[in-house]
This record gives structure tokens, sequence and C-alpha cells, in this order.
């Protein structure tokens, strides 16, 4: 199945296979996660010293750090490996898709004649995973920017001028 | 540099292309110079000086009061500030503003040490705003603003300049292609009207505002909370007090109080409604919808004329509103959205009207208008789809969680049995969720899509397809229990509309399918702003 040939009036018919993220985002993640918990765990340890002085009573404040902790270390392990397997894109014909979400799951469909601008992202910790993310703005107002994490940096790149290319194709 | 060029008049610039010179009617060749080119109006100073002093008053009053000890130099201090500054302002601005239309491009020039020019291309413009209030119209003035895309608030206010000269300006920035020149007389397009409002549509319009609905709300809270908060005795000699006055009044007293109440919550309305009746008429006076080719053009006003207009090709979303005081008299409010439009919940847009295309119409002659705005409007004959059924006991459920919670509010303040009436209100929410689930629809065509919803107050988008931005999908952990999703299409705008479409419960089954449609439709159609 060549999905980027199917026509564009049946598109409901020839569907084309969602795409995953490049699975390296899943350590980013993690970093990331990492990065916040040790933040989040640094703050709850100074409240947890400062309430236990003041009060006296350790119990409680113990109990709700190591549940903070338990938390952070379902987000660490836990969550980016089944955020990454709920998140995919393709484009089918004229429009991008993407989906996501866990829980609250979330699917936004982008006419791509109605791109107004793209932004390549990529900050220093997704630059040394060489990852890179798409920022894909529209003139909406509630759902102005789709964005598309943890691609490949060549990969961003190359999907970016794909996109820029059948968006701006005049020829509708 | 070279010194000459200073000293010589510049040289007309070299064509960057110079074989080529297409003079087609649509394009303005780039040495025609400046089409239409002009200032601020002296009376500039006059209005400034005008402003100054309505602005000057209150802080005059507050020395008058706060600082009756000082001398009179605190007079001339606060004068000088609030007088001296937007004189000074205003003089500056008069002499140095200057605007011209040339190759498409509005130019503004201002400012006397950093001079600013702002270069505003003619098919941005969104719209070209004309206010006038009272010493306006005594001089013929007027205050232009330039709204483009995106902005907050005018790209460009040109204030005052001559009511002429603001037509001239809005002439040739739309009618761009077949731009008259500079010198060319002031015409007024032949505008064919599509509705006037007369006094009687603007008392209807005040009497089944929002502002009589608060109004009978508050008497409905306020009567609540007589009864149930305030002590038995306090209310007791209130309702004496009430009586002995009404004794005073009426030779026959006993059994009274309840008509005061009844008197005193018409009074309230009456109230609400007067305010709202004369809010409309100041407001709305003479509104007058018309029609010049594409444009369309609203102005109305009692004191301050406004009048604005908009291309419809750049109607981002209509909306069709019914609230349940208008529903009573079968009338409708038309609103619209335009990308023009700035952010959400401005205050000022709903005291100028501004957010209304059509404030009051008679609801039958509400499809009748549509093909004026939309002329491809496609006809919605098919059956409106429905949303899942779902919808009836999830509205339900939430409904009966808020009695119970105000059941058991209410029998923790009253003590007694008493306390259980809102769970009397359960079945009543029960029939209104059957009615809004009835009511509820959408309906995706060739060309457009709409939504409607609401079954006491009514709502109706309709949404360009050729305008949908994107199409998003979401389902939340208990959408999923009941197998439903909710369908939002976005816009660009939704200043005016509070928001575009927003489909609850549509069912998991059929959401995707009807998004991908949309979405391969919208793909298949150019954006224009």
């Amino acid at each position: 199945m060549n999905p980027a040939e199917a026509p564009a009036p049946a598109p409901l018919t020839l569907e084309p296979e969602f795409r995953s993220l490049d699975p390296r985002v899943i350590r980013l993640w993690r970093v990331r996660h990492a990065i916040t918990s040790v933040v989040l765990l640094g703050m709850a340890t100074i409240a947890v010293i400062s309430v236990g002085m003041a009060t006296n009573r350790w119990l409680w404040p113990a109990i709700g750090w190591h549940l903070l902790l338990l938390l952070r270390v379902v987000l660490l392990f836990w969550y980016p490996a089944r955020s990454y397997k709920s998140w995919g894109y393709r484009i089918d014909g004229k429009v991008l898709e993407t989906k996501r979400g866990i829980w609250f799951r979330i699917h936004q469909l982008l006419p791509l004649s109605r791109l107004q601008h793209v932004d390549l992202h990529s900050g220093p910790i997704e630059r040394s995973f060489g990852l890179a993310s798409l920022l894909l703005h529209t003139a909406g107002t509630q759902h102005a920017s789709i964005v598309v994490p943890g691609l490949d940096a060549r990969e961003a790149a190359r999907l970016r001028d794909e996109l820029v290319a059948i968006g701006g194709d005049d020829g509708v | 540099m070279m010194e000459s060029d200073s000293f010589e008049p510049p040289p007309p610039p070299p064509p960057l292309v110079p074989p080529v010179q297409p003079p087609s009617p649509p394009v303005i060749s780039p040495d025609a110079g400046p089409q239409l080119a002009g200032r601020l109006h002296p009376l500039t100073l006059v209005f400034a000086f005008w402003n100054a002093v309505r602005n000057i008053i209150i802080p005059l009053i507050v020395v008058y009061i706060f600082g009756r000890r000082r001398g009179p130099d605190t007079y001339i201090w606060v004068a000088a500030i609030f007088l001296g500054l937007p004189v000074a302002w205003a003089v500056i601005r008069y002499f140095t503003f200057t605007y011209r239309i040339e190759n498409g491009e509005l130019i503004t020039r201002h400012g006397l040490l950093g001079r600013t020019e702002r270069n505003i291309p003619l098919g941005r413009v969104q719209d070209i705003r004309i206010e006038q209030g009272v010493l306006h119209r005594m001089f013929r003035m007027a205050d232009v603003f330039v709204e483009t895309a995106g902005g907050r608030g005018p790209e460009a206010s040109l204030s005052v300049l001559a009511r002429g000269e603001a037509e001239r300006l809005r002439a040739a920035v739309f009618d761009m292609p077949t731009a008259q020149p500079a010198d060319a007389p002031a015409r007024t397009p032949d505008r064919e009207v599509i509705r006037k409002l007369s006094l009687r549509d603007l008392v209807l319009a005040g009497i089944t505002s929002n502002r009589t609905a608060s109004a009978l709300a508050v008497v409905v809270v306020l009567w609540q909370f007589v009864d149930d908060v305030v002590p038995q005795e306090t209310y007791q000699r209130w309702v004496e007090w009430f009586t002995q006055r009404a004794v005073e009044w009426h030779s026959h007293g006993g059994g009274l109080h309840w008509s005061l109440v009844v008197i005193a919550a018409v009074t309230l309305i009456g109230i609400g409604m007067l305010f709202s009746v004369i809010g409309s008429i100041v407001v709305f006076y003479g509104f007058t919808l018309s029609r010049s080719g594409e444009d369309i053009y609203r102005s109305h006003g009692l004191f301050t004329r406004r009048s604005s207009s908009l291309p419809r090709k750049r109607i981002q979303l209509l909306k069709i509103e019914e609230s349940w005081l208008r529903r009573l008299f079968r009338l409708a409010t038309l609103r619209a959205d335009t990308a023009g439009a700035g952010l959400p919940g401005q205050n000022k847009d709903e005291q100028s009207g501004r957010d209304v295309l059509l404030p009051v119409v008679p609801r039958r002659d509400v499809e009748l208008l549509l093909p004026i705005f939309f002329p491809d409007l496609d006809e919605a004959r098919d059956p409106w789809q429905r949303v899942s059924r779902r919808a009836i006991v999830r509205g339900t459920k939430k409904g009966t969680a808020v009695c119970l919670l105000l059941a058991a509010l209410s029998c923790a303040i009253q003590r007694s049995w008493h306390g259980l009436w809102p769970l009397l209100f359960i079945p009543a929410i029960y029939a209104l969720n059957v009615m809004s689930y009835r009511h509820l629809g959408y309906w995706l065509g060739d060309r457009f899509f709409r939504m409607r919803s609401g079954w006491l107050s009514r709502a109706t988008h309709i949404v360009p397809i050729r305008n949908v931005q994107s199409v998003v999908v979401r389902q939340t952990p208990f959408d999923r229990r009941h197998k439903v999703c909710t369908l939002i299409v976005d816009s660009a705008g939704q200043t005016h509309t509070g928001g575009g479409p927003r489909i609850r419960n549509v069912p998991a089954a059929d959401v995707l399918d009807v998004a991908r449609t949309l979405a391969h439709r919208a793909a298949r159609t150019r954006y224009r702003v």
C-alpha cells in the first residue's frame, strides 16, 4: 500500500498507517522527567524538613514525600513508554493527523493548506539525543498550534519541507 | 554615501525590472505616486482639547475634595498635567502625522524625535471603522480605525479626519482594484439596505436583552436569600415595616406583604428593562445593515455614530443566538467573527455594539438573510446528525449530583427535611436534557459545517469549511466509558461568538470519520484572509 499516491477525493478508503515517533524520545522524556523530579523532590525535602522542624511532626510529611517519590518514579519509568505508544502522526492526502494521550486522548487534524508557519525546534537536551520537534501554526484560536515531538532531526527537517510543500501547493 | 544626494531632489527610483511594465487594472503601477495622501484635520487640536477637558473633570473633583486646604497652585498643577500634556501630544501628532496609500499599502508616519513609519498591506486590512461622537457630528469629523487580522486593537487610528476624507480612505482601501484618483469626489457606493431597525425593534431588543434576564435572576436569588438566610425575626420586622408603609398608602392592610414583594420584584425587573432599553437605543439607534458588492456595512448609534464594514468573505463564523427571553418573542441575534477581531472578552465591544452583526431580527427572517452573508450556502436539508443518547444520561447525572449537593447544603442550613427541595428539580433536569438532546445536532455539507444546540436558549453556528483551521477530537476517560468523544472545529477570530462548534457526546464510532471528512474538505479549499 502506497498511501502517498492515494487519490485525494477518496481518502477514507486508503488510509495510511500512523507513524510512530523516534524511539529515542522515550529516553528524552525520561531525562526531562528525571530533571523535574530532582527539582520537585528537592523542594519537597526542604518543605518536609521545615514543616518537621517547626511542628516536630514527621510522619505525614514523610508519607507525602514518599507518595510524591512514587508518583515521580511511575512517571519516570511507566509513563514515557505508554505515552510513546499512544503517539502517532500521519499525512493523509492533504491532512496531517496526530494522535496522543493515555487517559485524555486527542486527535488533531490539520488541513495542510491552513498552515501559517512551521517551527523546527530542538532544545539542548533534544539536540544531544539528535531529536527535534515540529510546531505547526494555523490562524485558529483555541487549537492554533499542533506539535509533533520526538522526530529524528533530519527527519523533522524533511517532514517540515514535505508539509510546507503540500500546504503551499495551491492546486486545490 | 554620496553627499550630492541630499542636495538634489531624489531621482525617481530606477525600475527594478525595466522591460516588464504591466499596467493592468488591479496592479497599481509603482510610479503612480501616492494614490491618496493626507494628514489629520486641523480640528484635531480642538478635539484633543475637548477630550482633555473631559478627562480633567474627575481629577479636579478629586483635588477639590481632598485638597481643599491647598492653595490654587494645586489646581494649576493638575490642569497643567492633565490638560497640557495631552494637548502638547496632540499638537505634535497633528504636525507630524501623515498617511498615504501607495503601491497597495497604507502607510502612516508619525513621531517628532523617533519617526515611526507603518506599512499596512491593503489586502490585510480587515475593517475600517468610523466613529463619530456628538461633537464629531457637529463638525462633520470622524475617528477612523484601521483593523487588521490578528491585531490587538486597531493597527492605525486616525483621529480626526473630515467625514468625507474618511469615506474616501475607506473606499480607496476596499476598492483597491478599481481605485479612483485622489481628486475624485468622495463617493458613497450604491448601498443596498439589507435591514433597518425601527425604534420598536430596539425596544424589543432591550426588553429581551440579557440585562432583563439578569434582573429576573437577581429577583429570584434575592427572594431565595430573603427566604432562607435572613433570620425570621428580621424578615418579620421588614414585612411589618413594609406593611405599615403600605397601610399608610392604602386604607386596607392585611396580608399585603405578598403583593409588596411582587411590586418590588416588578419594579426591579422594570428598572432592569428600562436600563437595557435605554442602552439598546443609545447604542443601536438608526441601525442600518447594508451591502455594496462584497462588503457589508453597519452603522448605528444615537450619540456616537459608528460605522464599520465587513467584507463577507472574511466572516469566519456566524452564530444565530436565541436566548430564552428572545425565543418568547421569536427573535434572534446574529453574531459574526472576523479574523480581524481583537481579543475575547473585550468589554468595549459590547458597549459599542461591535459584538453583534444584527442585534435583533425575527427568527423567521434569519434564513432569508443568510445567503447575503454566505452566497454559496448549501441548504441543510438532510436530517441533522444527532449525538449519542448517552448525552441524556450523562447530563441528568451531572444535574442530579448538583441537586444532591444543594439539597445536602440546604438541609445543613435549615436543619429540616424542607431542605430537600432541590431534589424536586431532578425530573425537570431530565426533561431538559431530553429536549437538549433532541435539539442538538450537526450537519456537514460540502461547503459549510453547522451545529445547533440548546433548547431553552438556542444557538446555531455556521462555519464555512474554507475557514476551518483545524479539527480536534477529544476523549476523556469518562467519555471512553460511554463510547463518545468531543468534536471541536477551530477557526480564526472567535471573539464575538464565544467560540466555534464544540460538540460533546458524538459517538466514538462516527467521530473520526466526520472529523476526517471535514478536514479533507477543508484541505481542498484555500483560506484567504
